[in-house]
């Protein structure tokens, strides 16, 4: 589903990814763990195609197509989501009205009809429902005056929404308390199946007790240095990462 | 539905001088196309709303007096290059609510004068301009008597190579304790050839006042255009969507004309490059 081969991109002079190797699956889960300032979220907004970086090297195939040369839009209507670490607050436009646009859009590149009022109602109850988030808030302006946890469960159901292949999501635990961690993982779990895939960015194993990795991988210095399975979360979590760096240093 | 197309449905020409519209509410609301000058009075306890649309590039001056206790709702659209004078003279515990609606290179100037106390006025305005046009929006609020309140609040879209610009002015009298007023001037330029000018004034004599003023401008949020693309959503859909969502308070204000003023500066938008 995605194959990323020796991806580098830099940030004005500044290079941040030097050299990442991969490959994703459809039904796989992997973990993306690593200390601050690895690359990890550049990791993420350059698969997005945030144009603040350059790719300077290297290829990424989604769905069979070449990545990198597709705007950012269209890689989301191919089915790549990204849930972002800090979701933007929009004010004046609604989750709605959002919402359907964007539900739309993936449909008409997908050569089907836009939805009909009726339908798409219902659909915004039954997703809102996989992450308990009130509908109250799909009346709001996206994310406005949203708390913490209510703006990282809207990610997840518009991530819900969407129907996503491939799901990025990015510290998506961070800031949440221990109930809101427990209904965003597992609301992720819920929309997993065997033809798409996650990607989750993490600091903490936590998350993972939730949405169990197939992968866990550590990024460190814009490369990812070492992949095991779920146990490599629990040792990091005792550890931390000086062993791993020490090594790599060597 | 624009605003010209939804007055010829509810049976009002818009090459006519006007006429009365009777709403869903029961309410009814007078209609005046193209007044070259126009007096209104609203008498003591009476209750009025108006319609007022400028298609043309004319000039406009319009009185409207307000009497004790009276209410007046004006909803003034400018879909023409029209230079228009409007005067409030609001007695004594009248109140003013003035909805505002900007394009086409037009140039209104607002002055509200509060001749009685415990008056109030509240006027909210947008203005969208585009191509090489300059639109303008002067708001002069006078507080000649105490205990009034005024509150104004001007958004402005700017885009392509225009120029738009709000000229505002609170003026408190001696005698005006107690006056409660509010002056806020909101505007988006969409592009580097855009241009605001804004111009926020207080002229103070009274001392035991409550005023603000205040004026912000700005591009679009490229942050939230990079959320929404990511989303699916094209870039100008992006961007369009911020800009209605920015003007949308102000003409969703007028309950019953918001979708039709909306959909105005929609294919306004739409023209922008």
């Amino acid at each position: 589903m995605l194959s990323v081969k020796n991806l580098c991109a830099s940030i004005g002079e500044k290079q941040i990814l030097r050299g990442i190797n991969l490959e994703v699956r459809a039904g796989e889960v992997h973990a993306i763990m690593g200390p601050n300032g690895s690359g990890k979220s550049t990791l993420a907004s350059v698969l997005a195609g945030n144009e603040k970086f350059t790719v300077t090297d290297g290829s990424v195939e989604f769905m069979g197509r070449n990545l990198l040369e597709l705007s950012i839009e269209d890689r989301a209507r191919m089915g790549l989501f990204l849930g972002f670490q800090y979701p933007v607050e929009i004010p004046g436009v609604t989750m709605a009205n959002f919402m359907k646009m964007a539900v739309n859009e993936h449909r008409k590149f997908r050569g089907e009809e836009p939805l009909a009022a009726g339908e798409f109602l219902r659909m915004m109850r039954e997703k809102s429902a996989v992450v308990e988030l009130d509908s109250k808030l799909t009346n709001r302006a996206v994310n406005e005056g949203f708390s913490g946890g209510e703006k990282k469960k809207n990610e997840i159901f518009q991530m819900a929404m969407l129907e996503p292949k491939l799901a990025v999501l990015d510290e998506t635990d961070s800031g949440l308390d221990i109930d809101a961690l427990r209904i965003v993982a597992t609301g992720v779990t819920k929309l997993h199946t065997a033809e798409n895939a996650t990607v989750v960015i993490t600091h903490y194993q936590r998350l993972l007790d939730y949405i169990v990795p197939d992968y866990v991988h550590v990024l460190y210095k814009g490369r990812i240095i070492y992949t095991g399975d779920k146990t490599l979360a629990l040792k990091l979590e005792k550890e931390g990462y000086d062993w791993l760096i020490n090594d790599y240093k060597e | 539905m624009g605003l010209l197309e939804y007055l010829r449905e509810q049976g009002i020409n818009p090459q006519s001088e006007g006429g009365v519209l009777s709403l869903t509410s029961g309410e009814q609301v007078e209609v005046v196309i193209n007044p070259a000058s126009l007096n209104v009075s609203v008498a003591e306890q009476q209750r009025r709303k108006m319609l007022i649309v400028h298609t043309s590039a004319d000039t406009s001056n319009m009185v409207f007096d307000v009497s004790p206790c009276s209410s007046l709702q004006i909803i003034d659209v400018y879909l023409g290059g029209c230079f228009a004078d409007v005067t409030m003279r609001q007695q004594a515990g009248s109140v003013c609510d003035v909805i505002s609606v900007v394009t086409s290179g037009a140039i209104a100037d607002y002055t509200v004068d509060l001749n009685g106390k415990q008056a109030s006025n509240a006027l909210r305005s947008v203005f969208l301009s585009r191509g090489e046009e300059r639109c303008k929006v002067g708001v002069r609020v006078n507080h000649f008597y105490s205990d009034c309140v005024s509150n104004s609040l001007v958004k402005g879209v700017a885009g392509e190579q225009s120029t738009g610009e709000f000229n505002g002015m609170v003026y408190v009298a001696q005698d005006a304790q107690r006056t409660d007023a509010r002056q806020n001037s909101r505007n988006i330029e969409l592009g580097r050839e855009a241009k605001i000018i804004t111009k926020p004034q207080l002229e103070i004599y009274a001392d035991d006042v409550k005023c603000s003023h205040g004026a912000t401008v700005g591009q679009l949020d490229g942050e939230a255009v990079l959320y929404m693309r990511q989303r699916g959503l094209s870039e100008t859909q992006a961007r369009r969507l911020q800009i209605e969502g920015f003007v949308k308070d102000i003409v969703y204000s007028s309950s019953e004309f918001g979708e039709v003023l909306a959909e105005e500066l929609n294919a306004i938008l739409e023209q922008i490059q």
